[in-house]
């Protein structure tokens, strides 16, 4: 029970809290109401009945003399005050009168009352006659061997209290029912905050690092707001600092890099005159020297997302000479498949998607062994760059994290390497994203072996590009 | 005497490496530590083609571009940090003719600085003489002149007006430009085209802002209306 309480959601725990309250106070109400007003009703009644009772006992108590004929008693009856709910029973000497024998009579009278009646004492018993609740009362009528009878029914009291009883719960299961939709309310009231919290943390695990809650009208979530805000605040100090220092770093890195790159260079000028164990030396220094640069490069580059600066530099790029021409740049066997169009104008930041398009290519060439074809099409609202390639593919759980940093594929190659830097898959998806575009592996559409790239671009805003191009100061 | 270059670099070791990979490629190299050292060089003597680290301690890269550019149309390369910060622009826009972005192979840089000698040099001396309205151009004397006075023009400035100017109301694309005037392929940096464009517009255009001669094509490129 408590496990499934437990599992419970806060608002439903919290409606179902009130819910109880409600029908415990409600209930309590309803007791204490029905026993106040049985008693009340009850009370009321068995006074009402007694004091109409004495009336008619002192009334036939007037009218009966010491040779009063049992006979007689019946037109005493019709001088008493009677009701459709009561009845009377005369006693002289041995023989009895009822004013209704069918509901009332002597062999209906207990003998303990009777006992005590002629014993000569005043009495009442609570009975039940043909099943209705009943109060019988007995008088000894003094100085005469005579007793007066009479028995009140008092069904109806129970039927009002019934009623009562009927309403009160009735009411109470209202009262709950309420509780619990106010219980609802309130925990959704009261939850509405959090759920801000949650759209904001989400925005924040989004990457939105400047999110904040606005300031609460409550005073009461002041400090969550408060301390959500302070949480956020140094996160995002958190992530700049280590995006700035990844950007400096970087910087930091070029001068040397400019040496190396030079003295590398003086160095191959000369790498005729080397003997064999220089020479590979010197072209194991070139190699690496060339790779750091791009790692430092790309470093830079993927940094420059992290601090929120990276900058599109917005040109009309005719998609289909794009490609061709980075086709016709890249050191390996591409082909292009022949496009539908002649012209798919999209506006795009050249540097970049040539660094996209170059480095899927290198990618499909160093990883996806074989042939590689570049596809360009037009899709709904924007164009395609597809890369395929005659690899083993990339596996399906491999999908996603082969555009994250530094990841390494198992299967397929070490594919996640790219440019070699093992940042050029992860900084090509920043530079699609920039362009508002995505990025994906799939199977190939031919169901060969091999990889799909697809890079989706939107058409972007031509008429935005400014007539004299000042976007680039 | 060969081709001299001075390269204005603070930091040694960069300066050292830079000299020795273009002392390989036939140049002649003066060194200059800093703003002041590379404008007291130049006044000296005047290089040939000059090389400029924008991030310079005292006088700035920019400044020293700006100095040298008001006495000599000698060709200037940048060296500017990243490809894509607003320092490009501004190294253009203080008169560089190119820029490369550290770190470079030297032999890209010779390649940067043959290509702009070999503009600074040649303009086909068939190319007769134009006039559009009020601009009068005379390719084999490197001459312009607007409204009879003459323009004062860099060398790849007059180049690029040459180009747009033997090609009347055809649109050249920036791609074209680039690859006539600075000996660049299809991924050249556009931006060099547009803030020459823009260089070459505060010289010869009666209003910069409204051109009368060479007019954007938007999406296109650049044309010289006759």
């Amino acid at each position: 029970m408590r496990r499934l309480w437990g599992r419970l959601g806060l608002r439903a725990r919290i409606t179902g809290l009130y819910a109880a309250g409600g029908l415990l106070l409600s209930l309590a109400i309803a007791l204490s109401t029905l026993t106040l007003a049985r008693q009340n009703l009850v009370d009321d009644r068995e006074e009402q009945a007694f004091a109409v009772m004495t009336r008619n006992a002192e009334r036939v108590w007037g009218r009966l003399g010491p040779d009063t004929a049992i006979d007689e008693v019946e037109q005493i009856f019709g001088s008493l005050t009677i009701t459709d709910r009561s009845a009377p029973l005369v006693r002289i000497g041995a023989e009895w009168r009822a004013s209704d024998p069918l509901e009332f009579n002597e062999d209906l009278v207990p003998v303990s009352l009777r006992n005590r009646v002629e014993a000569g004492r005043a009495a009442q018993i609570r009975v039940e006659l043909d099943g209705d609740p009943t109060i019988l009362y007995g008088v000894p009528l003094p100085n005469l061997d005579a007793d007066y009878y009479e028995a009140v029914d008092t069904a109806d009291v129970e039927a009002a209290l019934r009623s009562l009883g009927i309403i009160v719960l009735g009411v109470s299961a209202v009262a709950t029912l309420f509780s619990a939709a106010l219980g609802s309310w309130a925990s959704r009231r009261a939850l509405t905050p959090l759920a801000e919290v949650r759209i904001a943390a989400e925005s924040l695990a989004a990457g939105e690092l400047d999110t904040r809650l606005d300031p609460p009208a409550d005073t009461d979530l002041a400090s969550l707001t408060a301390s959500f805000n302070g949480m956020a605040r140094s996160l995002e100090d958190r992530i700049e600092r280590d995006a700035r220092f990844a950007s400096e770093v970087s910087h930091e890195l070029r001068s040397p890099l400019m040496t190396l790159n030079a003295s590398v260079e003086v160095l191959n000028n000369s790498r005729a005159s080397m003997d064999e164990r220089s020479q590979t030396a010197l072209d194991l220094l070139t190699d690496d020297v060339a790779r750091f640069t791009v790692l430092v490069e790309d470093l830079l580059e993927i940094s420059r997302y992290d601090v929120g600066t990276a900058r599109l530099h917005s040109e009309a790029i005719d998609l289909v000479e794009f490609v061709r021409q980075t086709v016709q740049h890249s050191p390996y066997e591409v082909s292009l498949r022949p496009p539908s169009m002649d012209h798919l104008v999209i506006v795009g930041d050249k540097r970049r998607l040539a660094q996209v398009v170059s480095n899927l290519i290198d990618n499909a060439a160093k990883y996806g062994a074989g042939t590689t074809e570049v596809i360009v099409e037009p899709v709904d609202g924007g164009a395609q760059v597809a890369v395929e390639d005659e690899g083993p593919g990339v596996p399906v759980a491999e999908r996603d994290i082969i555009f994250d940093r530094f990841s390494r594929g198992s299967a397929g190659g070490r594919r996640g390497q790219g440019t070699g830097s093992g940042l050029g898959l992860a900084l090509i998806a920043e530079h699609v994203g920039l362009h508002g575009g995505t990025i994906w592996v799939e199977d190939r559409l031919d169901e060969a072996a091999g990889a799909r790239f697809v890079v989706q671009l939107p058409i972007g805003d031509l008429d935005a590009l400014d007539d004299d191009e000042s976007e680039w100061s | 005497m060969g081709t001299r270059i001075l390269t204005v670099e603070d930091d040694e070791r960069i300066r050292t490496s830079v000299r020795l990979a273009l002392e390989d490629e036939g140049w002649t190299v003066e060194e200059a530590a800093s703003g002041e050292d590379a404008l007291n060089a130049f006044t000296a003597q005047a290089a040939d083609v000059v090389l400029i680290d924008i991030m310079l301690p005292g006088i700035d890269g920019f400044d020293v571009c700006r100095s040298i550019r008001r006495v000599s149309d000698v060709p200037i390369v940048m060296v500017t940090a990243r490809a894509d910060t607003h320092d490009v622009v501004a190294g253009l826009e203080a008169g560089a003719d190119d820029y490369l972005t550290k770190p470079f192979a030297p032999k890209e840089l010779s390649a940067r600085i043959r290509a702009l000698l070999r503009r600074a040099r040649s303009t086909d001396p068939a190319t007769p003489h134009m006039v559009f309205g009020d601009l009068e151009i005379i390719p084999e004397e490197g001459v312009v002149r607007l409204a009879g006075d003459e323009v004062h023009l860099t060398k790849t400035e007059f180049r690029l007006l040459v180009e747009l100017a033997t090609n009347p109301g055809r649109v050249l694309s920036r791609e074209v430009l680039l690859e006539r005037v600075w000996g660049y392929g299809y991924f050249g940096d556009g931006r060099l085209v547009d803030v020459h464009v823009r260089r070459l517009r505060t010289k010869i255009e009666p209003d910069a802002a409204n051109p009368r001669y060479v007019v954007t094509v938007r999406g296109l490129g650049y044309k010289l209306q006759s």
